[in-house]
């Protein structure tokens, strides 16, 4: 190694090395564990007992006739294909929606506007999903049903939750969608103030609307962004389940059709009268393949090599 | 070389004599080491004497224990009795000059026992775990297997005057594969309650019942017949109310009310009883249709639902459990009126309540009820907060038997069963609550009792100690005759998920019973696990008809 070469090194390691052991310590490891643990018998956390109990495929095995012969897995699937895909198109179009709503607006209301859309953020999860709770409660304690029933609009509480399958994905697809949306709104609301004004000061002068700013000039240059913000979204809704999980363990909503695989995950390793670790790993380890596939596709589809090449010019 | 060898070999004999004699010599000038070690006598004072002394000897001044426990909000006595019990022991060690104390480092209570089980099965293997806990009976045997909790078979065999107080079927209940695990806490029964307003309005004598019920002449079809004349007429708004979430356990009386099992003592495997689980279904699908049961039941909120539904006189029937009664002196769940929510008085729950045994599913069965003993269990890491623990690991667990042992002392499982309205679990308390006069000391806690344990049952004390609740638990004790325990099995609480979801699925018509059925075996054999360890016995009968 010469000098630059081993300067470049030292460079590179003292940049890169907080996100390598990042990865290592908070995904690499916890992922070789998941592998590990699912190819052992452990539940209800005896380390001691069965840490070192290999049982080989036998729970894929189990996992795969039991996605074949219950009733209700197909359920969890659907939700989770569902769930995913709307949940990840609210959040990506809605935060980019709402930075460019905010964009044309002057900065004072802009800044309170978004965070409002942050508040849900902010909240505790079981406070926020609380709420959403008692609004969409089934009977007439519900915020929702009791407005309807006061407005005349119906006699009888609707139980929104448990009209499946729709009715159960909308709860958890509004609830995940608000506090979701702010993540894209931030990020998008970066990238657009880093485009240089001159470009849309000069559109103004040439007569163009936001429509046309918007469409011409402010979104093809935040496409990598938009990128990022859908890779994150989609992985993160993969695994997302802190929010469902209330909702169904309060029975809000149908619990065939409010459980995402990931939930499903939850539920198996710590959620059941028996906890059932190495079922839940074996479940989890599919679960992350179809996120590295997944993951994978949508970088190839989006050409994120492109963003990844070298810059023209000096260097 | 030779010679190197030689003095090598020199050298290490010298040392290993120098070493036996500077060994030796540190023997003699030592103090003998002090014992680890106590054998339980059955004599509970010299036994913890003993103990005491071993642990002033090894330099321990300070034990330090947490206990934790769950359930309805009147019975933290599942907690207090443990610091009680702390106290009367410090107290036999103060009056014998013993500088050991016991300090209860942590009370830890919440409502749901599901939850708690969850966290002590995740912080169990870390160590931190209460070392005392008390939850049901049907989390045992999955404690057990995995070493989680202590075996005390053979502690309590020194104690076994103390052991046979207990009823035996409570004592069975805290076994697994024939060793013990536990001590008995409280158990209850679950009677269906009438409003007496509501029978009133519709001709139903209610002061024949319990007699009709025991006797098999009223059976799940009349309390149909009764709840749609209740609706019908408008003297309520529903004709019957039961518990939401898991149907474990207040549902699960159906199945022994239509003559079905849960479990096989043969074979070890719990059963799906197809006959009775349909009629079970059956039986919530009829109610639900017609409107006397409400079809969202399974989802209704506890505290602004069911409970107001029920006190405020809105349904006939309800399946609940003993512990309502003094639940609704307590909770504010009454609102009727003024609006502002209130807990009942003792003589309103008397006046509006009447109460018989689960009614035989059809002519010719058996009422029912159903206990869930709670059970204390000592943990298998009892007292690892200590110093000198692995030395000291058997003393420790000896004295948290012992605090068990006091921790069941008649009064103080006496009081837990008055203020919580739960039943008592040994022969020696039962006598206790029917004692007027001990009653009345309860009422103005001039008992001798710890004062943190005074300030933390004040408020429940002042609000359900009287003759009237005192009156109830002897009314209904005669229930246990007729009370069946869900299987201690690890895949149990399995199944049991499994039913909820049929009930649910079957109550919102989203099922019909039949569907319901294939539904439970559709499950159950989809899961091989699951499928091992259940037996599917007999077929959805063929021309049988509700109400009859």
């Amino acid at each position: 190694m010469n000098k630059i070469n081993r300067e470049k090194f030292t460079a590179l390691s003292f940049f890169l090395s907080p996100m390598i052991l990042m990865v290592v310590l908070f995904y690499l490891v916890p992922l070789v564990m998941t592998v590990y643990i699912s190819f052992t018998r452990m539940r209800n956390w005896n380390v001691e007992k069965y840490l070192t109990e290999f049982v080989g495929f036998y729970n894929y095995q189990r996992l795969f006739y039991m996605f074949q012969h219950d009733p209700t897995f197909k359920a969890v699937i659907l939700t989770t294909v569902v769930f995913v895909g709307i949940t990840l198109i609210i959040n990506v179009f809605g935060g980019l929606a709402l930075a460019l709503a905010t964009f044309f607006i002057s900065e004072k209301p802009a800044s309170s506007f978004r965070l409002l859309w942050l508040l849900p953020r902010m909240s505790p999860i079981a406070v926020y999903s609380l709420v959403w709770y008692y609004f969409f409660h089934g009977s007439e304690i519900g915020t929702l049903n009791s407005i309807l029933m006061k407005l005349g609009v119906i006699s009888q509480p609707i139980p929104w939750g448990q009209t499946v399958p729709w009715g159960a994905w909308s709860i958890i697809i509004f609830v995940n969608g608000l506090v979701g949306v702010s993540f894209g709104m931030i990020v998008f609301t970066s990238a657009l103030n880093q485009i240089p004004k001159e470009l849309i000061i000069a559109a103004r002068v040439d007569g163009a609307s936001a429509w046309e700013i918007s469409r011409k000039i402010l979104i093809p240059l935040t496409k990598w962004h938009f990128l990022y913000v859908l890779t994150w979204q989609f992985l993160s809704l993969l695994t997302t389940y802190p929010h469902i999980f209330l909702l169904v363990q309060w029975d809000l909503v149908n619990k065939d059709y409010g459980t995402t695989l990931a939930l499903y995950v939850f539920n198996t390793a710590f959620g059941r009268g028996e906890q059932d670790q190495g079922l839940a790993a074996a479940a989890a380890v599919i679960l992350s393949i179809i996120g590295i596939i997944g993951g994978f596709v949508t970088l190839k589809v989006l050409q994120f090599e492109k963003m990844m090449k070298r810059p023209r010019g000096d260097f | 070389m030779k010679a190197r060898a030689v003095w090598i070999i020199a050298m290490l004999l010298l040392g290993v004599v120098a070493s036996g004699c500077i060994g030796g010599e540190k023997e003699t000038t030592q103090t003998q080491a002090p014992s680890a070690e106590v054998q339980l006598t059955g004599d509970f004072t010299k036994d913890v004497i003993a103990i005491g002394k071993v642990l002033e000897q090894n330099g321990i001044n300070e034990v330090k224990f947490s206990a934790w426990g769950s359930g309805d909000p009147n019975s933290v006595m599942r907690v207090y009795g443990i610091v009680e019990a702390a106290r009367r022991i410090n107290k036999i060690w103060a009056d014998n000059g013993i500088k050991v104390k016991i300090v209860i480092t942590d009370t830890h209570y919440v409502a749901s026992f599901q939850d708690a089980y969850k966290e002590y099965l995740s912080k169990q293997p870390l160590g931190q775990a209460g070392d005392f806990f008390v939850n049901s009976y049907a989390f045992l045997p999955t404690l057990a297997d995995e070493g989680y909790v202590l075996d005390i078979t053979d502690y309590a065999n020194a104690y076994k005057s103390v052991i046979d107080d207990f009823y035996p079927s409570l004592i069975e209940a805290s076994k697994f594969n024939g060793r013990l695990y536990g001590l008995p806490q409280d158990t209850e029964a679950r009677p269906l309650y009438v409003r007496k307003d509501v029978a009133a309005k519709i001709g139903l004598d209610v002061s024949t019942l319990p007699e009709k019920v025991k006797n098999g002449e009223f059976t799940w079809s009349d309390v149909y017949y009764w709840a749609k004349k209740a609706k019908e007429s408008g003297a309520a708004e529903w004709g019957l109310i039961h518990r939401k979430g898991s149907a474990h356990p207040d549902l699960i009386q159906f199945i022994f009310a239509f003559g079905g099992k849960l479990y096989d003592e043969k074979t070890g495997k719990l059963v799906v009883d197809v006959p009775a689980v349909y009629k079970w279904l059956y039986v919530e699908w009829k109610f639900a249709q017609d409107g006397l049961l409400p079809k969202d039941i399974m989802s209704w909120d506890w505290a602004k639902q069911i409970h107001p539904t029920i006190v405020e006189g809105r349904t006939l029937f309800d399946i609940g459990g003993t512990w309502y009664w003094t639940e609704w002196q307590t909770k504010q769940y009454y609102a009727k009126g003024s609006g502002e929510p209130r807990g009942l008085k003792p003589e309103e729950v008397k006046e509006w309540f009447a109460y018989t045994l689960f009614p035989a599913g059809e002519k010719g069965g058996k009422p029912v009820t159903l206990s869930q003993p709670f059970v204390w269990m000592i943990n298998s890491k009892a007292g690892a907060q200590n110093p000198k623990y692995d030395e000291l690991k058997d003393v420790y667990h000896k004295l948290a038997f012992l605090m068990l042992i006091k921790a069941s002392d008649p009064d103080i499982n006496a009081i837990h069963s008055v203020i919580s309205a739960h039943l008592p679990v040994r022969k020696e308390a039962a006598k206790l609550i029917k004692d007027e006069k001990w009653l009345n000391d309860l009422k103005n806690l001039n008992l001798d009792l710890d004062q943190t344990v005074k300030d933390n049952i004040k408020d429940i004390v002042q609000a359900t100690v009287n003759p009237i609740n005192a009156q109830f638990l002897a009314d209904v004790s005669y229930m246990l005759e007729y009370t069946h325990l869900a299987p201690a099995h690890p895949k149990y609480p399995a199944l049991a998920d499994i039913f909820k979801e049929a009930v649910d699925k079957v109550l919102r018509g989203e099922m019909t019973p039949e569907d319901g059925v294939n539904y439970i075996i559709q499950k159950v054999k989809a899961d091989p696990e699951l499928a091992q360890n259940v037996e599917i016995v007999g077929e959805i009968p063929k021309d049988w008809k509700f109400p009859q």
